[in-house]
């Protein structure tokens, strides 16, 4: 039983995903406890694989006993494990919490509702899992069809929104496809382990070199890299609270997962480092993404809007934490890929709390947010001062790594980004504190006495704070911890060679 | 359960306190009373836990608690010594007469959002005293960022918008402050590959890898990074956060937060750098240059101002840039000096600070030109004002003698007789800003007849010409004349018995330390 734990973590999903369809003729509520039981089912298991992992080492499963490279291989060692962990995790957590958003926003549509998202973390787990490029490929499809559904269930514009990620998503999916074709063409392997044998003799081949790009392009669209960041902020600020609480942080993080799997693990670190150098290219348009994305967000009048342009910086962080390519950079990277995915969800959450109350995601819905909804500011607050990067949350510790990475390999551009970003974080959320703070929604003058400080009334209800609370107790649990998470896992998840 | 207690864990205890203190006041906010109580008591243990570690620190070296890891070779540590001692002392010692004196103060003003006030209060306390006690860089920038971000809601407490840009540009400077000693520590850290504080230095093998210049730069970085340290010309966030309930200036602004940017300087020039660096690289007599830039341009400033708070405010940064100087002069006598200057410029300046926030909130007078003949009927507050002045200037029989002796004594020593003389131009100038508000409300004229906006200038007259006190008026007055008799009288106790609860040994034996067998 146990040796079939990667190949249970994505069936069970995938199976619970169509029962919960049909299931909904008969019983209409019954999505939400199957969703959840599956998805908890996903967090043993991929607890279970990453237990394995650390003890055991590399985990090799041959799917229906095919042998590779003609079979479909699941190859699980510590990057990828980390990376479920963090998936059916965080989509636990938003599962428990959107419930009563679900039947809010979207009366009588919560079987299909749940048959989707079950299905995107399917695709997710998938793609983390799959040893085989076109597997990963198909599950990319499924993870993206299904995430643009979901989108366009969202609010009024959420329809355009979705349309123009399917067509930018479509072209990024077919560049990474073609890609792989290329790669089959010239090894016929798709194979990553048997691919990474093979190419080594083919570096010089000019289709190899194609195959390469288009899938890097390809993965930048899918991960909003900018400049091709265009489908982002509408996709993620139109979308239900629910889906873009879960799509807006795994989707993104799991193309930067891709990514390194492709650079490092298919290719050997040599050939994009010093053969096509694409590295250096791609330091620079980290530290443009990083820039770009923070300036934009301080321009932002609406809440979800503005986290979108900071997922556009965060993976500005990503890539050029990448391109730095040396160990202690590429550790926070991927440090960074598991935090970041933390505190995005974490303000998403939030997000969805300040919309139940007031029905907006305004910034200038958190108007009193301190005062009418404590629970959730303490939350906000969290996962704010994460993205600021203040210690003792995590997202100072990955970003420690980054820095000390650039320093070390004398990057002083991407430094000083990250040092800028830092600070317009900074004004990006004191703006809403702000408004939370000294801004009353419904002022009873300033004289009021100490003792009426805390009317505990008018917060969100409990099954939504507390999975966001356990999200804000995690950034800073991982924060504090990082050191055992770094050395008994991300240590090992950073490439050889370099 | 005596385990917990036993002297090694004491450095930790001393950082919860205040931590658990800020969540039993959040949890009891509908009640003032109990929350308070928390206040007193929370301070009062903490006063209690670090004055417990003194007599082990003078007996056995350092106190090192390493709680657990960050990063490699780093470590979330705390170390209890000598130095970071001093800065624990004060800081702990003046939080519990700055608690009292915010009761009667928040009570009497029927301030707004009191519960955020004394939340804010207590988290800026673990900063401060998370700083003393940090034993590396790391530990020690974590506890610099919550300080920086607790008494940003303290500062912006008014709510009006002139507080809230005031608490704006004072998270400008500091935050961007924080960004320039991360670089620092980076380097540091990219360097030598530690950031453990040590007697010694540790910087100094970084010598034979690098150029002189980069350790220039870093230098630099640390100091922006103690943007907190208020020297010139990156002051100015420091006489705008005067608009802050006056309780938060008198612990914050003179002693908390601009003592841990002071504190911190202290450290890297003798932890970090080490005095045999410092003199290789020529960097003291850089620093001392600011430093005495600072002294002089600072009092010029505080000589023209009218609000009572902006003046102390220039009055505390010039101070501050005394401390810098002290250490700058890397001779151990104004070493010495500099150390002891942090309690007891502390102790002085809270007294002049608790003054201004007793007049304003008793009469409602903020500006100095207003305060005519006030001297007459708060006799106890002016005469502790009074003393705080004075102490400033350096007369004895007032701590600001001591330290300031000192100093003296090491500018002579270490030949640069130049800094002797800004020495004195200072403490000069010291006594010609602060004339025009003893003369004004000493031997100022009451105007006669004038009508009174508010009941309060009418009671203050009515009382001017009773020649009675308005300080015994209502109980809750109490609450603050009695802290700032108290921190005055400290501040002639001082100077008498410098080593009140240790300081001036403790002084000593950082100095001995840090400069090993020179």
């Amino acid at each position: 039983m146990s040796n079939q734990l990667p190949a249970i973590i994505v069936v069970l999903p995938l199976v619970v995903s169509f029962f919960i369809f049909f299931s909904g003729w008969w019983v209409k509520r019954a999505g939400y406890p199957l969703a959840v039981g599956a998805l908890i089912g996903c967090v043993l298991l991929s607890i279970g694989i990453l237990k394995t992992v650390i003890s055991d080492g590399t985990i090799h499963y041959w799917l229906g006993g095919w042998e590779p490279p003609w079979g479909i291989e699941y190859r699980v060692d510590h990057f990828n494990a980390i990376m479920l962990v963090l998936i059916s995790g965080l989509s636990l957590l938003v599962a428990l919490y959107s419930n009563k958003l679900v039947e809010r926003e979207l009366p009588g549509k919560s079987a299909l509702f749940w048959s989707l998202f079950i299905l995107l973390i399917t695709g997710l787990l998938g793609i983390c899992i799959t040893g085989d490029l076109f597997n990963l490929f198909v599950m990319l499809e499924v993870a993206s069809l299904t995430g643009y559904a979901l989108i366009a269930i969202g609010e009024k514009r959420a329809l355009y929104a979705s349309f123009r990620y399917v067509v930018i998503g479509t072209m990024g999916a077919s560049f990474y496809l073609l890609g792989v074709g290329y790669l089959y063409i010239t090894t016929g392997s798709l194979n990553m382990a048997n691919l990474s044998e093979l190419l080594p003799q083919l570096y010089q081949s000019k289709s190899i070199l194609a195959g390469f790009t288009f899938i890097l392009i390809g993965l930048s669209i899918k991960m909003a890299l900018f400049p091709l960041h265009g489908w982002l902020p509408d996709a993620y600020t139109y979308a239900p609270s629910a889906v873009s609480a879960a799509v807006a942080p795994l989707m993104t993080k799991v193309m930067a997962y891709v990514i390194i799997r492709i650079m490092f693990t298919v290719f050997k670190a040599d050939f994009p480092i010093a053969m096509i150098r694409v590295t250096d290219i791609m330091v620079w348009f980290g530290t443009l993404a990083i820039l770009f994305g923070a300036v934009m967000a301080l321009s932002q009048t609406d809440y979800k809007r503005m986290l979108s342009y900071v997922i556009v910086a965060e993976i500005g962080y990503i890539i050029g934490g990448i391109g730095v390519a040396n160990p202690t950079a590429i550790k926070g990277a991927v440090f960074h890929i598991v935090n970041d995915a933390m505190m995005m969800a974490c303000l998403f959450l939030v997000a969805g709390l300040v919309m139940y109350r007031t029905n907006g995601h305004r910034i200038a819905d958190f108007k009193g947010l301190f005062r009418d909804m404590p629970f959730t500011a303490v939350i906000f607050t969290v996962g704010a001062l994460a993205v600021i990067g203040v210690p003792p949350t995590c997202g100072f510790f990955s970003k420690w790594y980054l820095l000390l990475g650039g320093i070390e390999a004398r990057q002083w551009g991407f430094v000083a980004a990250l040092l800028v970003s830092t600070l317009i974080s900074v004004a990006l959320f004191f703006r809403i504190f702000d408004k939370g703070l000294y801004t009353h929604a419904h002022d009873n003058g300033p004289d009021d006495k100490g003792a009426a400080d805390n009317p505990q009334a008018g917060d969100a209800p409990l099954s939504m704070l507390l999975p966001a609370f356990a999200l804000a107790l995690a950034i800073l649990l991982v924060g504090i911890y990082n050191q055992v998470i770094v050395n008994q896992v991300i240590r090992f998840a950073v490439p050889g060679g370099l | 359960m005596t385990d917990l207690f036993s002297i090694t864990y004491r450095p930790v205890l001393a950082v919860i306190c205040p931590a658990i203190v800020a969540l039993l006041i959040l949890f009891s906010g509908k009640r003032p009373n109990l929350r308070e109580s928390w206040t007193l008591l929370g301070s009062a243990g903490l006063f209690y836990i670090v004055l417990s570690m003194t007599p082990v620190v003078l007996g056995h070296g350092p106190i090192q608690f390493s709680w657990f890891t960050l990063f490699p070779n780093i470590d979330f540590a705390f170390k209890a010594d000598a130095l970071g001692l001093i800065f624990a002392t004060t800081s702990s010692c003046l939080w519990i007469l700055v608690s009292i004196y915010s009761i009667g103060y928040m009570r009497s003003l029927k301030e707004h959002a009191q519960t955020r006030y004394f939340f804010s209060f207590a988290l800026a306390l673990l900063g401060a005293i998370g700083i003393a006690l940090s034993s590396n860089l790391v530990t020690m920038f974590i506890f610099y960022e919550i300080l920086t971000i607790s008494t940003y809601p303290l500062v912006a407490h008014e709510e009006s918008p002139e507080a809230i840009a005031a608490g704006h540009k004072y998270l400008a400077y500091l935050l961007t402050g924080g960004i320039f000693f991360l670089i620092g520590i980076l380097m540091t850290y990219f360097l030598v590959g530690t950031t453990d504080f040590n007697n010694l230095g540790i910087l100094k093998p970084a010598l034979s890898s690098t150029s002189k210049l980069t350790l220039y730069l870093i230098f630099f970085c640390f100091l922006l990074g103690f943007a907190k340290a208020a020297w010139m010309p990156i002051h100015s966030w420091l006489p705008t956060a005067m608009v802050a309930p006056t309780p938060v200036s008198a612990l914050l602004h003179a002693v908390a937060v601009v003592k841990a940017g002071v504190f911190g300087i202290i450290r890297i020039v003798c932890h970090i750098y080490g005095i045999e660096l410092m003199q290789a690289l020529g960097l003291g007599l850089v620093l001392a240059s600011i430093a005495a830039f600072t002294i002089i341009v600072a009092n010029f400033y505080a000589i023209g101002q009218n609000n009572l708070k902006r003046l102390l405010a220039y009055s505390t940064i010039n101070q501050l840039s005394f401390i810098i100087l002290g250490v700058a002069l890397l001779s151990p006598m104004a070493v010495t000096g500099a150390m002891l200057h942090i309690p007891f410029h502390g102790f002085m300046k809270i007294t002049l600070f608790l003054c201004a926030g007793a007049i304003a909130a008793i009469t409602g007078i903020k500006t100095i030109s207003e305060m005519a003949g006030l001297g007459r009927v708060m006799p106890v507050t002016f005469g502790a004002f009074l003393i705080g002045a004075f102490g400033m200037a350096g007369a004895p029989p007032l701590a600001g003698f001591i330290s300031k002796w000192h100093v003296a004594l090491g500018a002579v020593e270490s030949g640069y007789l130049f800094f002797l003389v800004i020495i004195f131009a200072g403490s000069i100038l010291d006594v010609i800003y602060f004339f025009p508000v003893i003369r004004t409300t000493f031997f100022g004229k009451v105007p006669a007849a004038q009508t009174y906006e508010t009941d309060l200038e009418e009671k203050v007259a009515l009382y001017a010409e009773n020649k009675s006190s308005i300080e015994n008026q209502q109980a809750l007055y109490l609450f603050m004349i009695v802290p700032l008799a108290i921190t005055a009288i400290f501040s002639i106790v001082l100077c008498i018995f410098p080593n009140a609860f240790n300081i001036y040994e403790l002084a000593q034996m950082a100095v001995k330390n840090t400069f090993g067998g020179m």
